[in-house]
């Protein structure tokens, strides 16, 4: 094949403002995607590894928030990257697989030779470079990237079973009841434009059978499943299970952390992990002091440059801080995403919680979480403009937009 | 003559609901909230009535559009960009409020629904010469509240206490006013509390008076008393306007069912209940004091008691929504299920009982 045609364009999955309700209260103000995870919007981590592929040439955000949430981003980063970004809405849900067919012609405008798809709420190191390699080695239609969990916790995902030596994908099947595999899917995908070949292929077979068949009255009420539409296609269920054990598929493991960032905690861990990340990839992103000039710094911390943190103050590890903060004298900040233009007054103490934009935090209150980045009220979450009054405690809650905290609060939502 | 309406806030007790359209939008007796004072101010003979706001003024302004031919009279909005408390908004307001002729103005507080007996407070305000008149109406827990003491019979205010400990007065600011222009000269365009700082000062003066609020009063501003609320709308719905209410062999006590509104066989639909624009209520539901809002849909042998029900949401064949469950736009409740106080926040389905309250985000 010749080495020059190998052009890669990257699809990433950005999902929409109704789907994902888990992600609330933050998604209240802020698409999911733009939600900053270690001093970045969440969607920034899967571009930037994409932009390590060689022949690269376009990306493209896909999902269903209006296009004007993603204007100024996918703007400012094209430029930032010297490399098109380009938001493409779905005018209604089709699966992920009808998604992905529906644009074919635009990722087809560059001719590319690999396709790589990825969904947006995916922590990791996303090894793509290597991925591609392995990819062209197997010489199939797709690669899978896949990661070894827990027994236990397998059948949140999908579970599938590959050949120890040729890394062939034998099964697939999606959360599963019963254990099958520790082995799970990444969410993150190479493909050969062929893949529009097996998705076309399985839009002709389910719209055959929507013609053949006429569904009873009896069996329309009780179907156990909700009846799905013609042009609806899954990947995973619809086109990657069927495909496994026909020498199409193969995949390549990650060694490195992996995580979904499904729900506010789970950001609140993955903006952790990517600051370790930079400690190894990127050192320079990472804050660092000692007390004297500036702030004590522990850990990975992450500080946006027009933040302004007093010397006194005690910070990390794994902080995040963003634009326009103030941290006041004496404050400490331990697991915390910390937004923009919040204002943290002297002494204060937040501890695994995110705050929101526009909050305050008053002096000698002190906001914090277990730490549990899974329970529903495991860390501490204030929304955008909430003003927690001096000496106040807030415990293991969620605060909706907009409130005053004047009395100490534990294991509430505050609506 | 012209009005004011102090609109302000997020709402935020009145959320879920608040989440999907800013509070005086939201329904209350199958209309917009601010629509029952808009039409009342209207009827005595307002001609101009000036929204005061500070939050997510596109939708307000839109809303407008649609009502300002529709009624026949001119809504403007006045926006605050830093909070001017209870009296700044009126100096903010100026020069829609002083237009010259003289004339008072009204000031109403959004969150409360009356019976608007504007047309007696206009000849108590010409009675009394004064330069204010302040509504009150009567509480039995007068100290969480200011309280208003008044002289009984001439009405002129004494003073305002503010969460009094002992007993001073039973009668508290109903947040109905009509104010002479002069009173605009009293306020600064800053933040200003109408009752800490305005009135005391126009009392002190001898100027302030106050009527005790005919017929109902409440403050809607959160669930509970909304549906106490509704109740006693309904109420004076059956006194004043009796045609209104639904009537009929499925219909218990008072009842408000949209004309667009469609209710099957065998249902059994009040007391204390409203059925909005575009609902449609299958065949043997059983709805007690609550609201159904714009569009949505109670499935068949359904059961709601307590409890408000969000545009365009569905409650599901045979379930059971109770105690104070407030589901918010598009929430669907799925067949059987149970939901005791549940607290839902927009677009979201409910799969799985809610056996105690709780919010479900």
């Amino acid at each position: 094949m010749a080495g020059s045609e190998q052009r890669v364009v990257a699809v990433i999955l950005v999902g929409g403002p109704t789907k994902g309700t888990r992600f609330r209260p933050l998604s209240l103000n802020v698409p999911k995607p733009l939600f900053p995870i270690a001093g970045q919007p969440m969607v920034h981590h899967p571009i930037s590894a994409c932009r390590r592929i060689p022949n690269l040439v376009q990306i493209y955000l896909v999902g269903f928030y209006e296009e004007r949430e993603f204007a100024l981003y996918v703007s400012s980063i094209s430029n930032e990257l010297r490399l098109p970004v380009r938001y493409l809405r779905e005018d209604k849900p089709r699966g992920s697989a009808g998604g992905l067919y529906s644009f074919r012609d635009y990722i087809m405008e560059d001719s590319p030779s690999h396709i790589v798809l990825l969904n947006c709420d995916v922590c990791s190191s996303f090894p793509l470079p290597d991925m591609l390699e392995a990819h062209k080695k197997y010489g199939g239609m797709g690669t899978l990237l896949v990661n070894k969990v827990s027994a236990e916790s397998a059948n949140q995902f999908g579970e599938l079973v590959a050949d120890p030596e040729t890394n062939e994908l034998l099964h697939y099947t999606e959360k599963p009841e019963t254990f099958v595999s520790d082995l799970i899917n990444c969410g993150v995908y190479i493909f050969t434009p062929n893949i529009f070949n097996a998705i076309e292929d399985v839009l002709q077979q389910k719209k055959d059978r929507a013609n053949l068949r006429r569904i009873s009255s009896f069996e329309a009420l009780h179907s156990a499943t909700k009846a799905l539409p013609a042009d609806y296609v899954r990947l995973d269920q619809d086109i990657l299970s069927p495909l496994a054990g026909k020498k199409e598929l193969y995949t390549y493991q990650t060694l490195d952390f992996w995580e979904q960032i499904k729900t506010p905690g789970m950001s609140l861990r993955c903006s952790g992990l990517y600051l370790s990340q930079f400690r190894h990839a990127s050192p320079h992103l990472l804050a660092s002091g000692d007390g004297k000039r500036s702030a004590t710094i522990i850990g990975d911390v992450y500080i946006h440059p027009s933040a302004k943190v007093h010397p006194t103050a005690k910070i990390g590890p794994n902080v995040s801080i963003s634009a326009n903060a103030r941290i006041g004298a004496g404050a400490r900040l331990i697991h915390c995403i910390i937004l923009d233009d919040v204002e943290i007054m002297e002494n204060a103490v937040v501890i695994h919680s995110i705050v929101g934009w526009k909050s305050t935090i008053g002096k000698w209150s002190r906001v914090q979480g277990e730490g549990d980045h899974n329970a529903k009220l495991g860390i501490t979450i204030l929304g955008e403009a909430v003003d927690v009054e001096d000496e106040v405690v807030v415990v293991n809650s969620i605060v909706l937009p907009n409130k005053t905290l004047n009395v100490s609060v534990q294991e509430e939502i505050i609506l | 003559m012209k009005a004011l309406i102090l609109v302000g806030g997020f709402g935020t007790r009145l959320r879920p609901l608040t989440l999907s359209v800013p509070k005086p939008l939201v329904d209350f007796g199958n209309k917009p909230m601010i629509l029952h004072q808009i039409e009342a101010l209207k009827e005595v003979g307002v001609t101009e009535v000036v929204l005061a706001i500070n939050y997510q003024p596109e939708v307000m302004l839109n809303f407008l559009k649609d009502f300002e031919s529709k009624l026949g009279i001119k809504i403007t909005c006045s926006q605050e960009t830093e909070p001017l408390g209870t009296a700044g908004p009126l100096a903010l307001a100026r020069d829609k409020l002083a237009d010259g002729s003289g004339e008072p103005f009204f000031v109403l507080n959004s969150d409360v629904i009356n019976e608007y007996p504007f047309t007696e407070i206009i000849q108590f305000h010409k009675s009394h010469g004064g330069e204010a008149t302040i509504m009150v109406t009567k509480v039995d827990e007068p100290s969480k509240y200011g309280v208003v003491v008044m002289e009984e019979e001439t009405g002129k205010v004494e003073r305002f206490v503010e969460k009094p400990k002992g007993f001073v007065g039973n009668k508290i600011n109903a947040g109905i006013y009509l104010l002479n222009p002069s009173v605009l000269d009293r306020i600064e365009l800053k933040p200003t509390s109408i009752e800490k700082e305005v009135f005391p000062r126009i009392a002190a003066d001898n100027g302030l008076f106050a009527m005790v609020l005919p017929g109902f009063w409440m403050d809607i501003g959160q669930p509970r008393d909304y549906i106490t609320g509704l109740r006693l709308y309904l109420d004076s719905l059956r006194k004043k306007a009796p045609a209104k209410l639904a009537s009929g062999t499925h219909v218990l006590g008072n009842v408000l069912v949209h004309e667009t509104a469609v209710i099957g066989e065998g249902c059994l639909i009040g007391p204390d209940v409203a059925v909005g624009p575009g609902c449609v209520v299958e065949a043997g539901v059983r709805l007690s004091r609550c609201t159904v809002m714009r569009g949505a849909r109670v499935k068949q042998h359904a059961c709601i008691s307590s409890s408000i029900i969000g545009w365009h949401s569905t409650v599901g064949m045979w379930a059971r929504v109770e105690n104070m469950t407030i589901l918010g736009e598009d929430v669907h409740v799925c067949d059987e299920v149970y939901s005791n106080g549940g607290v839902v926040l927009p677009h979201k389905e409910i799969k799985s009982s809610i056996l105690k309250p709780e919010i479900v985000m």
